[in-house]
């Protein structure tokens, strides 16, 4: 009996050994990384403290992991303790039949979850998964009791078949691409992740997109092998648990993204098969089995198809709910660049965009000789060389917006009560470049950071102040990789420390209902900034109902990633979704901190909730 | 950018002014001793705290003594005494981003010398003025030269004071276009004769104020774009002018106004009245344009921001005059900044504010009681820190809803009874008048305000004593209005039938008959428009009126307008009558009308006897509800003139209601006054 056991442990070992070189040699089809192979020795404590933040998140399926995961892992450590190496004693039996009984306990929630599974669960082979557990579970239980009881018989039968199923499903996983390939892919994930600063500094750098060699041969993603080896491994670590379907804006909206189908296209394309194995929520409006790679694993369009790439609008909802802290929309950003600089395939109302940018470095085709008319009767004058300011005012696209405006004015007209010493830039400031990046031109967005940041460098302040947080994000963060080197900052966020500092007196009362916060995606999520906007709120005395999908799980407005120009078709529009949250908390004022949020928001048909941006209130109440 | 040619800002000499929407210079009366003192401050600041660009100030302010300046409380800048008083004013503009400049002019001939210093007025030929009846010597050189050397004197305390420009108006047939018309100038040396010499004039007085103020200060004109009198300047010729202007280097901007002044007729046209289609003239400022090598700027029935925009985009004018639109409403351009237009209240062209004007009066708007008023009444009514209270309004002429509105505003629940099917009360009835149908626009501002404010308007609903305790108001306002008084004269037989009311005719119930009298006591808007309404439905009218003229009491821009109608039509106009009786004759009716200066009696035999003699109040609710208010439905004078609120609004007992009354219900005002009296009111509820 034991010689069997140990025969069971011995297959599992070599499917295991079989599937990490299947794997390997899958994951080796990608670039070439320099990684040292010293990350894996950070595995532990990433599993234990990083990913186990954003899994218990959800409690119930965080309780089943340990069970299962620690059941049957720590059952198979004990097996070897016992049965290839001999320790044979009352205890290591004990510990034994404790976690084999934990794994069952594991399988069991598991399968307690599977009965009215959610939408967003895959169904397949993941279906599969509790009943291999409870055959890995009960096969080695009735092994090892009846090994221990030296019987022999109907019971060591059935127990065998059992066990033999329960292994292929664990130690095969890798090996026949079934679901418990994660154990392998998901640890060695966790040591070779695409964006090691992910797990230094929370927040501080919450993008990966670099900087593209405008000499380079190909530009972009446009088959599997162009991705980076740990890119595709971190694609094959997915779940399929469809955290990121759930939180996707584009997929509420039936246009046609799911990001989780969209890693598994990925994963198929690794695979050099079809989709037709996934067994998940497709792409809204797409059928599923039908696409596969191209020749030498060309992804476009017979795997992925242009329109579910431009569906996304970047607003890594999907990256923070994915427990496997896969990061979908840097893969997106990539592949754009290819659609966009080596096939031109950009929705063409975003085309049109991009075009406009070009010719005119405003993404409206707007005269750069306006660009400070806003600002003309604020006393707020144009930033000289050789004349420090506090504060350099970047004007960005709602510049040349009259809504929008009126947000750039009262922070003005906010700075100059405060005693801020603040300029604008005029003429010399162009546009980003954020949405020309997020929709694949990165050649336009390097020519544009570097010509914004050759200007930048002969002025003199402390600060950049903006009102948008992309510019945020562009300028604070996307910059640095082109030498840049700035303080930004959000205007909730110097309005709060104006406010804390006592420069500004909130002191009017303000009579507005309910009211409630929409965190801007890139003020939040990429900028880890979600309290500054809500210390306002509360230096208001307002009364505030908080969305269920808040703070670094809020709900897109649409916008962003050009999302608002490729305008791909969908059941519904995405504003129109958040509104619909907006109106769930029945807030008569929802409060945005972004130019862009207040344009998706303030297009929504609906009078129930008034559209504004926090500014408004801060200057009501301090009289401004 | 949505209205992207409005809020481009606009380089004016030394001056960057920050959107294309102006006010152009009209005279306020508000002047107090000839001064710019806290009630016209107040109204510019207003203007310029709503988002204007620039204002024009002072319109006609002279810059000699030999000028009347009574008449209109014209700004004073003969005297240094103004600098000071200037200066508050630009600093109090220039504080919320605008600019300020004021109008100078020498008027010549257009004044009455009757007043004042009791001068001898002056113009190039001595030809009479018609409208001001100006009778006028010969100028002579000798004052030729005074005159330019006070417009220089007059441009330094200008530019001392801080205000950012200043504009001589050479439009309206003051002295310098009454050189350059050959209208008014016959003269054959040196100043008259060709259009070298009649230039001669405003060219030395540019000269005279460049030397003064130096190159960097704005200096313009404003000028006519075509006298519209066949011996007067035609487009052509002011084209001319504007060229030959421009080419001195002398002028920064050129502000165009169509037509001529100084006939009656001619000068209805100067501020466009409803009647007139929208920026009638902006084609002979499109045409001064096409000349100008300055920016150029030009009011006139431009009211609403599309078509501004559209103005300036299609490149007929730089800067766009909406000046009766913020009388109207002082924070436009701020409501268009902020996507908010349908909250505009938007002039009508009721030309309530210069009908005022031309009678020597405050400049006042129809529809808005807070224009001018500025130190006292609210434009942007503040919500109140007190209770909130339940408002029951009665009535939804101009003064309901006003009161309703206010009240919503002021953070109250409202509820607004009106007995027919629609808000807006007597104005309906107005609006049924040919060419007056534009009043309406009043009651559709109300109306959108009502909707938006969420105030409860229950239409068809004839509000009694009961139906209002069942609300359980804290405050009841009656705006419960009138009914024609046609039955003040029992002879006239409004009781018997024999007679109709202008109401029931322009309401539609009653059918115009073939042959029709109109009996108009009143002189106003009323009775003549009735007369129009009659013959515009093909009926033969004749107007009767115991005034010394018909539409006396209708002002000095909108009965040219009536006349215009009522002689096209042939309508027979029959003043100094009264009517003294009316009695049955078969299927006619005959009116015994009675001459007021020989009491001679005349009898017209006619199909329809149609009687104008305002309303008679509706006060039947005010009496029964009196005795049960809390302040037995009296209105506390001092505090209410002192706009101090009603001492019963300190503390109404529960259960109780206090009770107010507005407008027509307690006796005859005009739309404003009906306005006025809910706004004074209801601001402090």
């Amino acid at each position: 009996m034991s010689s069997l056991i140990v025969a069971l442990l011995a297959i599992a070992v070599a499917g295991f050994a079989a599937g990490v070189y299947r794997r390997l040699a899958l994951w080796r089809q990608g670039r070439a990384v320099d990684l040292p192979l010293s990350l894996l020795l950070q595995v532990p404590k990433r599993y234990l403290v990083d990913l186990h933040h954003i899994v218990a998140r959800d409690r119930y399926i965080a309780n089943t992991h340990v069970a299962a995961a620690g059941g049957v892992v720590g059952s198979f450590v004990l097996l070897v303790l016992v049965y290839v190496l001999g320790f044979k004693n009352a205890f290591t039996y004990g510990v034994l039949w404790g976690l084999l009984v934990l794994g069952l306990l594991g399988a069991f929630f598991v399968f307690k979850r599977r009965q009215s599974p959610p939408d967003r669960l895959s169904r397949g082979h993941w279906a599969m998964v509790p009943y291999s557990l409870f055959a890995f579970g009960l096969g080695f239980l009735g092994l090892t009791i009846a090994e221990a009881n030296a019987s022999q018989g109907t019971l060591a039968l059935v127990a065998t078949v059992l066990a033999i199923v329960g292994v292929r499903e664990i130690a095969g996983g890798a090996l026949l691409s079934r679901p418990l390939k994660h154990l392998l892919s998901g640890s060695v994930h966790l040591a070779f992740h695409p964006r090691q600063a992910r797990f230094d500094q929370v927040g501080a750098l919450s993008t990966d997109l670099r900087p593209m060699d405008p000499e380079a041969e190909q530009y972009g993603v446009g088959k599997v092998s162009d991705f980076e080896w740990n890119r595709l491994l971190s694609f094959d670590a997915c779940v399929e648990c469809g955290k990121c379907q759930e939180a996707c804006p584009a997929y509420a909206a039936g246009q046609p993204l799911n990001p989780k189908k969209l890693i598994q296209d990925l994963v198929a394309g690794m695979e050099g098969r079809s989709d037709q194995a996934y067994a998940g929520a497709g792409h809204p409006g797409m059928p599923v089995g039908t696409h596969q790679p191209g020749s030498d694993g060309a992804l476009f369009p017979s795997l992925l198809e242009e329109q579910t790439l431009y569906a996304c609008t970047t607003c890594r909802a999907c990256v923070q709910a994915c427990p496997m802290m896969i990061e979908h929309v840097d893969a997106i950003v990539d592949m754009r660049r290819f659609v966009a600089l080596e096939q031109g395939g950009v929705p063409s109302n975003a085309q049109a965009v991009l075009q406009t940018l070009r010719n005119t470095d405003t993404v409206g085709g707007y005269d750069l000789a306006e660009r400070a008319n806003w600002s003309v009767d604020l006393q707020l004058p144009i930033a000289q060389p050789g004349q420090h300011v506090e504060v350099l005012f970047w004007s960005g696209e709602s510049a040349y917006e009259l809504r929008n405006q009126k947000t750039l004015r009262l922070v003005a007209q906010l700075l100059k009560k405060a005693g801020v010493n603040a300029a604008v830039i005029g003429e010399q400031e162009l546009d980003t470049g954020d949405v020309a990046r997020r929709l694949g031109d990165e050649l336009l967005f390097q020519n544009l950071a570097e010509r914004n940041i050759n200007y930048l460098n002969t002025l003199s302040f402390d600060r950049i102040l903006t009102i948008d947080p992309h510019v945020l994000q562009a300028l604070g963060q996307e910059y640095r990789a082109f030498g840049a080197d700035f303080e930004v900052l959000h205007h909730t966020q110097l309005l709060d420390q104006l406010v804390h500092s006592g420069d500004l007196d909130l002191s009017r009362a303000l009579q507005r209902g309910t009211v409630t916060y929409h965190d801007p995606c890139y003020l939040g999520r990429y900028n880890g900034e979600t309290e500054a906007p809500r210390r306002l709120l509360d230096a208001l005395n307002l009364q505030v109902a908080e969305m269920e999908r808040s703070g670094m799980n809020s709900r897109c407005c649409g916008w962003g990633g050009g999302a608002a120009f490729s305008d791909v078709p969908g059941e519904h529009r995405v504003p129109d979704l958040r509104m619909q949250e907006i109106h769930a908390v029945q807030a008569k004022t929802v409060a945005v901190a972004c130019p862009n949020c207040m344009t998706m928001l303030e297009g929504v048909v609906q009078d129930q909730t008034e559209v504004v941006d926090i500014v408004e209130l801060v200057a009501e109440a301090a009289g401004v | 950018m949505k209205y992207e040619h409005l809020f481009k800002p606009l380089q004016l000499n030394q001056l960057t002014i920050r959107n294309r929407i102006m006010s152009t210079a009209h005279a306020e009366v508000y002047a107090e001793n000839n001064l710019t003192t806290e009630r016209y401050v107040r109204y510019y600041e207003e203007k310029a705290k709503g988002g204007l660009g620039l204002a024009i100030c002072g319109g006609s302010s002279p810059v000699s003594r030999d000028q009347p300046q009574q008449w209109w409380s014209a700004v004073d800048i003969t005297d240094d005494r103004c600098i000071e008083h200037f200066g508050n004013l630009a600093e109090a503009v220039h504080r919320h981003g605008a600019h300020i400049m004021i109008q100078a002019t020498h008027m010549g001939r257009r004044n009455a010398y009757w007043g004042g210093d009791w001068p001898h007025l002056v113009s190039p030929s001595g030809i009479r003025e018609p409208v001001h009846r100006g009778t006028a010597k010969i100028i002579e050189p000798h004052e030729i030269q005074r005159i330019i050397d006070d417009f220089g004197k007059a441009a330094i305390r200008v530019k001392q004071s801080g205000l950012d420009g200043m504009e001589i108006s050479c439009a309206h047939q003051h002295l310098v276009d009454q050189f350059w018309s050959p209208r008014t100038n016959k003269r054959t040396d040196e100043w008259g004769g060709s259009l070298e010499n009649r230039m001669r004039f405003g060219i030395e007085v540019f000269r005279s104020i460049r030397e003064a103020v130096g190159r960097d200060f704005a200096v313009g004109m404003r000028m006519c774009g075509e006298e519209f009198h066949h011996d007067g300047l035609s487009h052509e010729d002011f084209k001319e002018i504007a060229q030959a202007m421009c080419e001195t280097g002398l002028i920064d901007f050129i502000s165009v106004v169509g037509s001529g002044a100084d006939t009656h007729n001619t000068l209805a046209n100067c501020m466009p009245p409803m009647a007139l289609p929208p920026e009638p003239f902006i084609d002979l400022a499109a045409g001064i344009k096409s000349v100008s090598s300055v920016p150029v700027m030009h009011a006139q029935g431009i009211r609403d921001p599309m078509q501004a925009e559209r103005a300036l985009a299609e490149g007929m004018v730089d800067l766009v005059g909406m000046t009766r639109g913020m009388i109207a409403d002082p924070h436009m351009v701020n409501k268009i900044r902020e996507g908010k237009e349908t909250q505009i209240r938007q002039c009508v062209g009721a030309n309530y504010c210069i009908d005022r004007q031309y009678l020597g009066q405050d400049v006042l708007c129809v529809q808005n009681a807070a224009t001018s008023r500025e130190r006292f009444m609210p434009h942007q009514i503040q919500r109140t820190d007190g209770p909130l209270r339940k408002v029951v309004v009665v009535g939804a002429g101009p003064a309901g809803c006003e009161a309703a509105r206010v009240s919503a505003e002021r953070g109250h629940q409202v509820v607004l009874f009106e007995r027919s099917d629609a808000v807006g009360g007597q104005i309906n009835l107005a609006a049924q008048a040919p060419q007056r149908d534009q009043m309406a626009g009043i009651v559709r501002w109300f109306d959108m305000e009502l909707k938006r404010l969420g105030v409860e308007v229950r239409l068809n609903t004839d509000a009694d004593a009961q139906a209002i305790r069942a609300e359980n108001p804290d405050i009841v306002v009656l705006a419960t209005g009138g009914r024609p008084g046609i039955e003040e004269d029992p002879a006239w037989g409004g009781q018997s039938g024999l007679a109709v009311s202008s109401w029931d005719v322009l309401s539609g119930q009653v059918p115009v008959q073939d042959n029709v009298l109109v009996y108009d006591v009143m002189g106003q808007h009323a009775g003549t428009g009735t007369a129009d309404y009659c013959s515009n439905k093909g009926a033969r009218v004749e107007i009767v009126t115991p005034e010394p003229k018909v539409a006396d009491d209708t002002g000095g821009t909108t009965f040219p307008i009536f006349y215009r109608r009522i002689y096209g039509q042939g309508i027979l106009m029959t003043p100094n009558f009264w009517l003294q009786r009316a009695y049955q004759e078969d299927d006619k009716v005959i009116a015994v009308l009675m001459n007021e200066y020989t009491e001679e009696l005349e009898e017209r035999e006619v199909d329809q006897l149609i009687i104008e003699n305002g309303i008679i109040p509706n006060d039947g609710l005010y009496w029964q509800l009196r005795e049960e208010s809390a302040n037995g439905g009296i209105t506390e004078m001092n505090e209410l003139y002192d706009h101090q609120p009603q001492p019963i609004l300190a503390g109404i007992p529960a259960g109780q209601f206090a009770l107010f009354r507005v407008g027509d219900c307690i006796s005859m005002h005009n739309i404003h006054g009906a306005i006025y009296d809910a706004l004074r009111i209801a601001k402090d509820f």
